[in-house]
């Protein structure tokens, strides 16, 4: 398992905001996102992160308690210790009080040219 | 009078005759202070957290192979973190919709694309899957796989320009339906594999067939198991193989990050 220094996540909002903070679960523990700048009403995008530095076993994007969280688009920077730093993007998902998005990913094997 | 008045009262130099104090005072007494007690102060009393589904969507990931190059044979080759297999991508495909393990060289009679490949010293085994080749090597002692790869490379790309079929005709012709497959997996699920890990309190289910390629998902106890790979690589591959030969390429879907109860 790698070692997660940090993160940065930016979440591009759909036809559905929420009112509430954006919630993330690193290893079965629920954050808050910091550092935050943007927003989560509908077209505004929310730019977060936080400084983990711990062994990633699972990262989620944690649902909003009430209502309906249309997500248009997620990416994250990751940086890995050891590892350059890589990005993932997801493409739209809808989260609500019963459901959490997977937002981790292993850094990519290499690969080369043959 | 509730105990906690008397005693109050005592504090408050008020006379107490204790040997008023009669075992139904004392009774009531305990009934109303308990009922009091807010129970959300109970330091254990928190509410069971809610289990969320985890919902994955799949990575957008850019073209690895750019657009205008399509005239050219491209490879990429990526080995795997245990060094033992390398993953070749090509930009077109080599096997459409199905996939085929050739498990030695005696199995890549009369195709091409296997007995080239069986051909480099070190090539124990071949996976070709539509338009990928997974080659796991014999010495599982060599970590660095760009000679071994270049050669692989090479190999490939003399065979796709030289045209002419990859694949063995023997082997698509006598290629059984999708549904034959997935009776003939669900049998051996049935019959072989569950009862094996049952043991440990596994499961494991048939996810999706396309073609004969197929994956399969671990639950249970298996699901977070330290020997999954092995169980998957050493147990389930032989079972679904002895009853259907057929089958390629075999993918475990399962978040074995988010078991609950492993094994081990």
């Amino acid at each position: 398992m790698p070692k997660l220094n940090k993160f940065k996540i930016y979440i591009e909002t759909g036809s559905n905001g929420i009112e509430e903070p954006a919630r993330f679960c690193f290893n079965s523990h629920v954050l808050p996102l910091e550092d935050l700048s943007g927003g989560t009403k509908p077209g505004e995008t929310l730019e977060g992160g936080y400084d983990i530095n711990s062994v990633a076993h699972s990262m989620t994007l944690v649902g909003p308690e009430k209502g309906t969280w249309s997500v248009k688009k997620i990416k994250v920077d990751f940086e890995v210790e050891n590892t350059p730093s890589y990005s993932v993007e997801y493409s739209a998902v809808e989260l609500d009080e019963t459901t959490e998005l997977n937002i981790w990913k292993d850094p990519p094997l290499e690969t080369f040219d043959v | 009078m509730n105990i906690i008045t008397k005693i109050k009262n005592i504090f408050s130099e008020e006379v107490v005759d204790v040997e008023k104090l009669s075992q139904d005072d004392v009774v009531d007494d305990i009934k109303n202070i308990t009922s009091e007690v807010d129970e959300s102060n109970k330091p254990f009393s928190e509410p069971e957290p809610v289990i969320r589904q985890v919902i994955r969507v799949p990575a957008l990931s850019d073209d690895i192979f750019p657009p205008n190059d399509e005239n050219k044979v491209l490879i990429k080759a990526q080995p795997s973190g245990s060094s033992d297999q390398c993953l070749f991508m090509l930009n077109r495909p080599l096997f459409l919709d199905h996939s085929w393990w050739f498990p030695n060289f005696e199995s890549a009679e009369n195709s091409p694309l296997a007995e080239r490949l069986f051909s480099l010293d070190d090539v124990a085994s071949v996976l070709v899957n539509e338009s990928t080749i997974t080659v796991t090597r014999k010495d599982k002692n060599t970590y660095d796989w760009k000679p071994l790869a270049s050669d692989v490379g090479i190999a490939l790309r003399e065979l796709l320009i030289e045209g002419g079929e990859l694949i063995s005709k023997k082997i698509i012709s006598e290629m059984p339906s999708q549904d034959e497959i997935q009776e003939g997996i669900q049998k051996a699920i049935n019959e072989e594999v569950n009862p094996g890990v049952a043991g440990h309190g596994g499961l494991i289910t048939l996810e999706k067939i396309k073609g004969n390629t197929i994956t399969i998902k671990m639950g249970g106890g298996c699901q977070g198991c330290s020997s999954a790979d092995l169980t998957l690589k050493e147990g389930i591959h032989g079972s679904f193989r002895k009853f259907v030969p057929q089958i390629g390429a075999i993918f475990d879907e399962t978040d074995h990050a988010a078991g609950l109860n492993p094994y081990f």
